[in-house]
């Protein structure tokens, strides 16, 4: 069990299950290793809030709600990253943010989470198609 | 910054395990290959930048931004 004092949700106690694990944190941010995950509110929305920085949360979705047809190509150093033995384990979410007047989806760096190992990675697309998308 | 003159066909390497090759130099573009162990993520710098800038203006919503993506996206 773990204690951390956010900024926005006052005292989070998570159990060590419920912790997911980036090796390598985040594309510059690489000590953030260690997050959980929250419901917000009644919607399908998450926080993505860190262990290791307690000021540092992201809203995140699964693409689906946001797109249809998003899929990624894992390569085997991903996978093996992971330890992803099942393709079924396998959540993907993305950090939004707001533009102006627009949200933004961060689908050029997808979080990819292995549900049964509990381990994390952030991945950079090099694909154009797959930049952040207004919605 | 370590600054080196490598010709086509010409490699660099980093530590034991790492080894950059000048593929093809055309024009103005230069064609890298790298051999680097599985696990060592390689990005062009742009993108780099790119996410991580991503990622910090992700982390720090404020309140009324939160409320907008909420309603944009909270009903789904």
């Amino acid at each position: 069990m773990i204690q951390v004092t956010t900024s926005r949700f006052g005292v989070l106690e998570a159990e060590n299950e419920k912790i997911i694990n980036f090796a390598d944190g985040l594309v510059g941010l690489s000590n953030m290793k260690r997050f959980i995950l929250i419901d917000h509110r009644d919607t399908p929305l998450k926080w993505l809030q860190s262990l290791d920085d307690p000021d540092i949360a992201f809203i995140v979705a699964s693409p689906d709600i946001i797109v249809e047809g998003y899929s990624i190509d894992l390569d085997k150093a991903v996978k093996q990253h992971l330890q992803l033995d099942n393709d079924d384990d396998l959540v993907v979410l993305v950090t939004m943010r707001v533009q102006g007047e627009d949200v933004v989806a961060n689908f050029q760096g997808p979080l990819l989470i292995n549900s049964r190992t509990m381990r994390g990675v952030q991945i950079v697309l090099d694909n154009p198609s797959k930049t952040y998308q207004k919605i | 910054m370590l600054v080196l003159t490598r010709k086509s066909n010409e490699s660099i390497k980093l530590g034991d395990d790492i080894t950059i090759t000048v593929v093809e130099i055309k024009g103005n573009a230069v064609r890298l290959g790298i051999q680097a162990p599985i696990k060592l993520r390689i990005y062009r710098d742009e993108l780099y930048e790119k996410i991580k800038m991503e990622n910090i203006m992700s982390s720090n919503l404020h309140l009324n931004e939160i409320e907008k993506i909420t309603r944009k996206l909270g009903g789904k």
